[in-house]
């Protein structure tokens, strides 16, 4: 029964699945109406098919510019740079922050090989003159990592003589941005300092 | 303190339950068929891993799927019960007190406090600086969480910036790219180094007389002494800091070239002196055991002054090979610090010093208590 090992092997590898889970959801897949399973097939398809990264900003967008930075309302000059385009849904949901975002894609972590070619960080240097960007909010999480990460990109903006600033560490050390509450979010971007 | 122990497939273990009483046990049978070994299981509820240092895989016994070592604690330490277990296949390693599962292994550290003295501690002093920079990491991490928080960080940040060093080595990366891409792990590297070297040079400054002391109590004419020997002087902690930076950014270069971090307390060493001379290289195998047996009456001492009681001692036939002498005057400073449970482990009953014939004994014989 290929088939069901096939699906198996692939739901195993999502995190936080592990083999038994994988298998318990292959079954369910198989007994709940044949409809409903190719619906969620389909819906597999369209995200992989019509997802991308944003052209600017590498947020996830099915448009060649996502949302945020598509809405003229929003302020350009001021960029929030988060690890992941997770985090940027959890700080729109705090609802404080008018500016727009740079997604790094990760964060400087050489025992997985992931330097700093490997993020988004040429990209957003060309962007301070290309938006005249006034402001650089660093909102990397509050990790060992996420703060190394933080102070590479300090230092690369250096030079380009723009504002950068620091999330100010009302998260819990070592906690993700993107399960921080609205609120703690909302403190920490007020609070932010200069680097 | 101790009061039942399980202990499944762990070493030549296979399935060993004992009740403990107040004042401890005496374990007698031949060298080979178990005592260290149940020792080590009790240690493993204190250190989560093997105190010889042995790796996981390796202490379960042979052909079985993982071991498992539970202690009920009475009365409770930090819990009511400890257990850990590890599993061959996943090499997952689980720790439970009152049996919650912690979320992370290192909530269980200390669970059962303890301290083991063995002949084998002679290499704490006989060998590099690598085996005293652990004694001083284990006596302060499971006395301090603080300790515990900056050790962790301080070994995250090494490796990372180690790697990140390999890595410009291996594409050829120079100038200010590289300096940029390695410098990113110092502030943590100083951050958190600081407050190691901080304090164990307070634990250093608190124990060089009481241990000094004691090794002359031991019987050593010549005066035995120990100093912290690391990056500056400085015991306060932004100083240290800064001084840990400073180091950082002057090595770099020839880090850059060498692939590793050269300067830390990951290079530091508490060194053992002998009138002024390095016991290690200096000191008759006498002098080194005398000095080994006192550096762990001082782990004694620091986990009695963070628990408020004695620990469980486990001695390991600890004067095996001692002079009677010597063997005396430790029983000696053991019996005037006040001895709370005590595991001894030897060879043969006639092994069993005086002040210790009074303990319930048990003899193990391949593997098993009769
Ligand atoms: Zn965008």
């Amino acid at each position: 029964m290929s088939a069901i090992d096939d699906l198996t092997t692939e739901l195993a590898r999502l995190p936080g699945i592990g083999r038994k889970t994988a298998q318990r959801l292959t079954y369910h897949l198989l007994k709940q109406p044949a409809d409903q399973s190719r619906r969620l097939a389909q819906a597999l398809v369209t995200l992989v098919d019509t997802v991308r990264t944003c052209t600017r900003c590498f947020n996830l967008t099915e448009a060649p510019l996502c949302s945020i930075c598509s809405d003229g309302r929003r302020d350009g000059t001021l960029v929030c740079v988060v690890e992941d385009a997770a985090d940027i849904a959890a700080i729109e949901r705090a609802g404080e922050f008018r500016g727009r975002y740079h997604v790094l894609g990760g964060r400087l972590s050489p025992l997985d090989g992931v330097g700093p070619d490997d993020l988004t960080i040429g990209a957003l240097l060309a962007r301070i003159p290309e938006d005249e960007v006034t402001e650089v909010i660093l909102a990397t999480n509050p990790s060992l990592e996420g703060e190394a990460t933080a102070l590479y990109i300090q230092r690369q903006l250096a030079p380009l003589g723009v504002r950068v600033t620091r999330i100010a560490r009302g998260l819990p050390v070592g906690g993700d941005l993107e399960y921080a509450d609205g609120v703690t979010i909302a403190q920490a971007l007020q609070a932010r300092r200069d680097m | 303190m101790l009061a039942s122990l399980t202990v499944r497939e762990f070493r030549n273990l296979a399935a060993l339950d004992l009740e403990v009483e107040a004042a401890g046990l005496a374990i007698v049978g031949d060298n080979g068929h178990g005592k260290t070994n149940l020792l080590e299981a009790i240690a493993y509820l204190r250190l989560l891993r093997s105190w010889r240092g042995a790796r996981d895989v390796d202490v379960v016994r042979f052909g079985a799927a993982g071991f498992h070592v539970r202690a009920t604690l009475h009365p409770p330490a930090r819990a009511h019960s400890a257990a850990i277990g590890f599993e061959r296949a996943s090499r997952r390693k689980r720790a439970l007190l009152d049996g919650v599962e912690q979320p992370r292994l290192s909530d269980a550290l200390g669970a059962l406090p303890s301290v083991c003295f063995s002949p084998a501690d002679v290499a704490l002093v006989a060998d590099g600086p690598g085996e005293r920079r652990r004694f001083l990491d284990v006596a302060l991490a499971l006395t301090s969480p603080s300790y515990l928080q900056a050790l962790q960080t301080y070994r995250a940040a090494l490796s990372r910036r180690n790697a990140t060093l390999r890595e410009v080595q291996r594409a050829g990366r120079a100038g200010a790219d590289a300096a940029a891409r390695v410098a990113v792990w110092e502030p943590a590297l100083a951050e958190h180094g600081a407050t190691i070297v901080g304090a164990r040079r307070d634990w250093v400054a608190a124990h060089a007389e009481p241990f000094a002391t004691l090794c002359a109590a031991i019987g050593e004419s010549a005066p035995v002494s120990m100093r912290y020997v690391g990056p500056a002087e400085d015991s306060d902690a932004s100083a240290l800091a800064d001084a840990l930076r400073a180091q950082l950014e002057a090595q770099r270069a020839q880090e850059l070239r060498r692939g590793i971090t050269l300067v830390g307390p990951h290079r530091d060493d508490l060194q053992l002196l002998l009138g002024g001379r390095e016991l290690r290289t200096f000191g008759s195998a006498g002098q080194q055991r005398s000095a080994a047996i006192a550096l762990r009456m001082r782990e004694s001492a620091t986990v009695r002054e963070q628990l408020g009681a004695a620990p469980l001692l486990l001695l390991d036939d600890p004067f095996a090979e001692l002079d009677v002498r010597r063997a005396q005057a430790i029983l000696d400073l053991l019996a005037a610090e006040g001895v709370g449970q005590v595991m001894l482990a030897v060879p043969r009953a006639e092994d069993i010093p005086p002040a210790f014939t009074r303990l319930s004994r048990r003899t193990m014989r391949e593997g098993r208590l009769s």
